[in-house]
């Protein structure tokens, strides 16, 4: 019984709006254009994947999420290797490490963008000068700029990956671990035979939450590129709120946020059945 | 033996190279409120320089600092206090309801999580133009404390899990109420729980730029908003931009790193 205000809540600010919105994708609603809204079935969604910009920013999601999720996993699991030891100087550099998580995510982009500008920043100039930049910078350069922004956030969210897999490292049983040194499995062994496979469920779970965020990346696109130079840097969440909140193509919008919940769900589900089956084989030995 | 103290060092002097990486950008973002236009736009860069605050005289000028604070501070708490009072007794009552259907409407609360915010904001920012409530406090409110709630009940699911049914129903036998049992017995040993929960509320609504952007007006604007204007222009450059870090980035790590022990906890407890 007291639980029910809080699922009403959900109802009305969650479930009600997204109902709304995927009423929307199916109709030609536009705030510029006042008049009757119109039924035009799939339209909204066959000139999404007509439009070259739109598909720009499907791929660069996709790329986006699995490039920085992936670069987040491998220096977090060496950090969490790392920290894995109890000890004061770990607790420490644990909790300074953690201090990049906290700080608001659209300073980040700020931030960054100021120290890779090409004339006056402290990366950015040097880049620059030593001819590992083109001259407009990182940024402003259509190969460079989605890398750029892939390596922000990998400087954000990874110490955040180390921590869940350190919390993993650190909840495996010791005596398996010592069974393996006395046995004397060498360390290359240890790592790939043992620690890896029974931190699986630790590892797919740390992927789950990074992919659902980094599939949402909007703040630090928006700071730094606006989506361009010429596309390389549209991201899906990026699309969707300009042409929706800027240009008020509502119908537009909730077809691509539609889309966006979609592939959300379809990236849950295969993580689901990916720990379901980590665990079934871990649970087997 | 020395092997291993070689490792160990070796260790060390990794972390302390990955630290450096992490925290000398956060440190550059702030020393450039101290920096002079001159020093700002040196070439090439410099990282030494003549202390100053004419940066900060610069904020106080273009910036109503005192209102954006107050804003950013009624947003992030009101959304705390809205998601803990209706997340906490949801998460009560469904870690006390002995039926399948209370896991999956547990779960039902983390899939609200995982639906990107745009699919909500568009259809939400017509719903409060509709009935006028855009630009207030408590569209931003209302919104991100949809959130918040969900995230809530999942951590306190949790934690109420790990106390043991047979207190309460101890403190029922000795005459208390099922409700006096909750609030004296149950809530005091999650208040861990509570605090983290909190601390993640404020954070989440603290940190958030997309729904401010779009639902606040130039009078209920937080901090995060204001942040994306004191950048730019000659005038108004990185020296502001690193002063108003000071009020919108600073009191954020500095409770996330005062509450470390509960910020790690609802990491790492509160995602699964």
């Amino acid at each position: 019984m007291i639980g029910l205000p809080a699922l009403l809540y959900m109802v009305l600010v969650a479930l009600w709006p997204l109902g709304q919105g995927l009423y929307y994708s199916f109709t030609d609603y536009t705030l510029t254009r006042p008049g009757r809204v119109n039924w035009v079935g799939w339209e909204n969604y066959t000139d999404m994947f007509a439009d070259p910009s739109a598909r720009r920013a499907i791929l660069n999601t996709f790329v986006f999420t699995f490039a920085a999720v992936g670069l987040q996993l491998a220096v977090g699991l060496g950090l969490a290797l790392l920290l894995w030891r109890e000890s004061r100087f770990n607790r420490i550099a644990l909790a300074l490490m953690l201090i990049p998580v906290t700080v608001t995510p659209l300073a980040v982009g700020l931030m960054f963008r100021a120290m890779l500008e090409p004339d006056f920043g402290i990366l950015g100039y040097w880049a620059r000068v030593l001819g590992l930049s083109p001259t407009r910078g990182f940024l402003a350069d259509e190969n460079l700029a989605l890398a750029t922004l892939i390596l922000i956030d990998v400087w954000e969210w990874t110490p955040l990956m180390a921590l869940i897999l350190l919390a993993g490292l650190k909840s495996l049983p010791t005596d398996i671990l010592e069974a393996a040194e006395v046995d004397g499995a060498s360390r290359f062994q240890r790592f790939w035979r043992i620690i890896v496979p029974m931190l699986l469920p630790a590892i797919f779970l740390a992927l789950v939450m990074r992919s659902m965020d980094a599939f949402k990346i909007y703040d630090s696109v928006f700071v730094t590129t606006g989506g361009g130079p010429n596309d390389a840097t549209n991201v899906l969440m990026y699309h969707a709120a300009k042409i929706g909140l800027e240009f008020f193509q509502i119908g537009a919008a909730s077809a691509v946020s539609t889309f966006m919940l979609i592939c959300v769900g379809l990236l849950a589900a295969s993580f689901v059945l990916m720990i379901r089956a980590a665990e079934s084989r871990l649970g087997a030995r | 033996m020395n092997r291993a103290r070689v490792a160990r060092h070796a260790g060390q002097g990794a972390l302390l190279v990955a630290l450096f990486v992490f925290l000398f950008p956060i440190a550059w973002l702030f020393s450039t409120a101290y920096k002079r236009a001159a020093d700002i736009f040196a070439i090439p860069p410099v990282l030494t320089f003549t202390p100053t605050l004419r940066n900060f005289e610069t904020l106080f000028e273009f910036f109503n600092v005192p209102q954006l604070t107050l804003n950013t501070i009624i947003i992030s708490f009101g959304t705390a206090i809205v998601a803990l009072t209706l997340g906490t007794p949801a998460a009560y009552a469904l870690a006390r309801l002995d039926r399948w259907w209370a896991h999956g409407i547990a779960y039902f609360f983390l899939a609200i999580r995982m639906i990107p915010p745009v699919a909500i904001l568009i259809p939400f920012y017509l719903m409060m133009r509709d009935v006028g409530l855009l630009g207030t406090y408590w569209a931003l409110i209302i919104l991100d404390a949809m959130q918040s709630t969900s995230f809530v009940v999942w951590m306190m699911f949790g934690y109420f899990r790990g106390v043991p049914k047979e207190i309460e129903e101890a403190a029922v036998v000795d005459g208390c109420t099922q409700w006096g049992a909750f609030i004296r017995i149950v809530l005091p040993t999650v208040v861990p729980g509570l605090i983290a929960s909190a601390l993640f509320c404020i954070l989440f609504a603290w940190n958030n730029f997309i729904f401010p952007s779009f639902l606040t007006n130039s009078q209920t604007r937080p901090l995060s908003v204001a942040l994306v204007s004191a950048y730019g222009s000659n005038e108004i450059n990185w020296g502001t931009m690193g002063a108003l870090a000071h009020f919108s980035v600073l009191p954020i790590v500095a409770l996330a790193l005062l509450l470390n022990r509960y910020f790690v906890q609802g990491l790492t407890r509160g995602v699964h």
